[in-house]
């Protein structure tokens, strides 16, 4: 009797999983009907992986930029996901169909893809995070130009470049575009002349490079050897090792993201001794060093740009700042993650506002070309999108120095409306950044020599030399 | 004429019904579930029938088979894809003929099989299963560290250039749809089909005594080599469908999550009968389609990634209720009207245990 009524239970168990399926299947069959005047928004980040800390952040971000353009009002002040009352533009009400929850990889994003902008039919994506997830992204716009993508602050140069689908934009800097001036200000402070660069194997740790390869050799540095350690190795011996001691090279630059950058620089203690901040550099990966052991030997390194100005004192950066602390008042308003995120929920404001609603090709003739961002200081203080709707940014680079008693970073100067292209560098019809692309090759930037020394927070007159 | 049991005629009046649901399935069905869940269930479901051959006929439980399917996948990508207008920026981008590449992609991944086959065939049980994992993760890191075949970016445009009798399936999705299903039936019908051959029947002897079968005379490494061969063809027929389904392809296609996902697939179906990998594919896609959106990902008290823990618990549910899966319920199912009678063992794969 017992035996048969654990049977039973079985059997119901079966057929409870059975009749889910059937009820999932026949309540999607009968989807809601399209309604007029409604915009469904996705926001795409990552809640898994190497960038899961980017979660709050992103949303955040877009969610302050909602409540101060679109009249939207956070439901909970300390945590973004908690998501957000009301909201329209244009004319139409604003509706969240849900977060993507990414992982960094295109499998997952394609999944999540399927999930909020088909299943969900969300008209726009702001985002996605990170660099290999929006070629996946900028790879499905292209098949379907019907939907709206607004990069959140994935720093690959394929989307906007070699792809570029004509409904993806992004209001924010590539890798490349945010190390600009990083190369110019190591041969004129430092001297350098010949350096090695040791480079994530993988497109946003190519794209990074190529920003502060570009920029070093065009004002006539020369990159000796190039390296390039997998995505998430651990131990950076034999790496290190490929690089020429400090006696033969005046600097390195250091491109090793993630759980990656500290054992490089431990690796690199073993192999040549104790760091010396002059004979160092690199992209943005460095600002997060500033918790841990190697930080303070790193003190006044010169390092590239996340496309933020922190402590930037300029009318619109305390405006941004402002408006951030108003609506999220725990998230930092200077990390790139909440301000990217920001100015591509702002831009899909003013896009419905122009298009009075519509979604599809009128949102996307719509999206605003230029737009007021909180550390944009050329062009009137407007980043302006290019031809192929990416953004003309100002790129800060950045200096490791002491706040506080602890490691931060200042920045160390100011170089204006930064395009993709590093002065034809890059074009469409050239390969995507890589390994030994691009060669070193000494040329006039458009920003050569006019990288501003900026002065607690105030940009002056003075140029970097 | 041989009398059928009524068991063997209502399995036959069940798959004769799916079969008619499967092939009227786009005039009842929304797009949505017709392309996302019903394709990939198809697609899935090949790669899912690869493992359960193995590990039903020949005792193997194989991890290569998601790797195997990124193989075909890659090497489809590398050649068929291009440059130029259509920016594609990553792989070779050869832009090779489309049915030349596809047939090379099912040929490469077969050698590929017959590579790892070769090698991992004279291991048993536990250690099967590691050298198989092992080809999968050699697969994976192979793909994203040799950066020239794509690196960690996808290759995208693959379902931009197809053959000719496959037509347009970017956008023509009901046409992959049907094609899916034509590749799943073949693959069903050959499976069945090879089972019964005589070198079908000596696997299944080798399954249960391999040292027996080997003192009669019979090779057992060769036979266990070209079973893993003709599981790599079904895994590449599979990749190469989820190729042109996702339209492109990224070593996290072939990663340890989509590995463990075949595995997850081939153990809610049954690791025991064929049939059991489109009905896991289903169940699996399912569950998961429905977890990820009724779980509303604003304001919970953990972020959006908690739905694999509760995939993870149905998944545990179901294998509870059930070791053999949703096959083993049906067996069950069968079995509960006729308490009466003397119950008749679950056939088991006996895969690791009896080997080692």
């Amino acid at each position: 009797m017992r035996r048969f009524g654990g049977r039973k239970l079985r059997l119901l168990v079966s057929l409870g999983v059975v009749a889910v399926a059937i009820a999932a299947m026949t309540q999607a069959s009968s989807a809601a009907p399209f309604q007029a005047l409604q915009v469904k928004y996705a926001i795409f980040t990552d809640c898994k992986g190497a960038f899961a800390f980017g979660y709050e952040l992103d949303i955040g971000g877009a969610n302050a930029a909602l409540s101060e353009f679109a009249g939207a009002r956070p439901k909970n002040k300390k945590k973004p996901s908690a998501g957000l009352i009301g909201g329209t533009a244009g004319g139409a009400k604003l509706t969240s169909v849900g977060y993507a929850c990414g992982d960094d990889t295109p499998a997952t994003i394609l999944k999540e893809i399927r999930r909020l902008m088909v299943q969900k039919d969300a008209d726009v994506m702001i985002g996605p995070l990170s660099g290999d997830e929006a070629v996946a992204t900028a790879n499905w716009a292209k098949n379907n130009p019907q939907k709206t993508v607004i990069i959140g602050t994935a720093g690959s140069q394929d989307p906007t470049m070699q792809i570029a689908p004509k409904n993806l934009l992004r209001y924010h800097g590539d890798g490349a575009q945010w190390n600009a001036g990083i190369g110019e200000i190591v041969y004129k402070k430092w001297g350098w002349r010949n350096a090695a660069i040791i480079m994530d194997d993988y497109s946003f740790g190519w794209t990074s490079a190529a920003g502060i390869i570009a920029d070093f050799c065009a004002i006539g540095g020369k990159i000796t050897k190039r390296v390039f350690p997998p995505l998430n190795t651990t131990d950076y011996s034999a790496y290190v090792r490929q690089l020429p001691a400090p006696d033969k090279v005046d600097g390195y630059f250091w491109v090793v993201g993630g759980t990656g950058t500290d054992p490089a620089f431990k690796a690199f203690e073993q192999a040549y001794g104790r760091l010396k901040a002059k004979q160092h550099s690199g992209n943005l990966f460095l600002w997060f060093l500033t918790g841990v052991a190697v930080a303070p030997r790193l003190k006044d390194a010169y390092i590239g740009g996340f496309g933020t100005g922190p402590g930037l004192k300029t009318a619109q950066a305390a405006a941004y700042e402002k408006s951030m602390k108003k609506w999220y008042p725990d998230l930092p308003a200077t990390d790139a993650f909440v301000y990217n995120y920001y100015n591509a929920a702002h831009a899909l404001v003013e896009g419905l506002k122009a298009s009075k609603g519509r979604v599809g090709a009128a949102l996307q003739a719509a999206l605003p070309r230029t737009l007021r961002t909180g550390y944009s200081v050329s062009n009137g203080g407007l980043v302006k999108l290019d031809s192929r709707r990416q953004a003309i940014a100002d790129q800060y680079p950045m200096q490791i120095t002491n706040i506080g008693g602890k490691p931060g970073v200042k920045i160390a100067g100011y170089v204006p409306a930064v395009d993709q292209t590093f002065g034809g560098t890059f074009s469409p019809s050239k390969p995507a950044p890589g390994r030994n692309f691009p060669p070193c090759v000494k040329k006039k930037l458009p920003w050569q020599g006019k990288i501003q020394v900026v002065t607690n927070g105030k940009i002056t007159n003075q140029f970097v030399k | 004429m041989r009398k059928l049991d009524a068991k063997t005629l209502t399995e036959r009046l069940i798959g004769v019904g799916v079969l008619v649901f499967a092939v009227l399935a786009p005039q009842i069905v929304n797009g949505y579930w017709l392309d996302t869940i019903f394709t990939q269930t198809l697609l899935l479901g090949i790669g899912a029938a690869s493992l359960i051959f193995l590990s039903a006929y020949g005792g193997m439980i194989s991890l290569a088979q998601t790797g195997l399917m990124g193989v075909a996948g890659y090497a489809l990508g590398n050649m068929v894809s291009q440059r130029g207008l259509l920016g594609e920026s990553k792989g070779l981008a050869l832009g090779w003929d489309p049915t030349l590449s596809l047939v090379l992609a099912i040929v490469i991944t077969t050698a590929a099989g017959l590579l790892f086959g070769a090698v991992a065939s004279r291991s048993f049980g536990i250690y099967f299963l590691m050298l198989t994992l092992t080809f999968g993760v050699i697969a994976n890191l192979f793909v994203g560290s040799v950066t020239k075949l794509g690196g960690f970016s996808p290759i995208a445009g693959i379902d931009r250039r197809t053959p000719g009798f496959i037509g347009d399936v970017l956008n023509d999705r009901q046409r992959l749809y049907y094609i899916a299903l034509i590749a799943a039936v073949v693959a069903y019908v050959a499976i069945r089909y090879v089972a019964r051959t005589p070198f079908g029947i000596s696997l299944q002897g080798i399954r249960d005594e391999p040292v027996r079968m080997s003192s009669l005379g019979y090779t057992v490494p060769l036979h266990r080599m070209l079973a893993f061969t003709f599981a790599a063809f079904l895994a590449g027929v599979a990749g190469v469908l989820a190729a042109w389904w996702d339209g492109q392809i990224s070593p996290s296609s072939l990663g340890l999550n989509a590995t463990i996902e075949l595995l997850v697939i081939a153990v809610i179906g049954g690791l025991v009968r064929i049939e059991g990998a489109w009905l896991g594919a289903f169940a699996f896609i399912v569950i998961e389609n429905e977890v990820t959106n009724r779980i509303p990902s604003e304001g919970l008290p953990v972020v959006g990634g908690s739905f694999n823990t509760v995939v993870g618990l149905i998944f545990l549910a179901i294998v509870i209720v059930s070791p053999d899966g949703l096959m083993g319920i049906w067996e069950r199912l069968w079995g509960l009207g006729r308490l009466r009678e003397p119950q008749r063992p679950a056939p088991t794969a006996s895969p690791a245990g009896s080997e080692s």
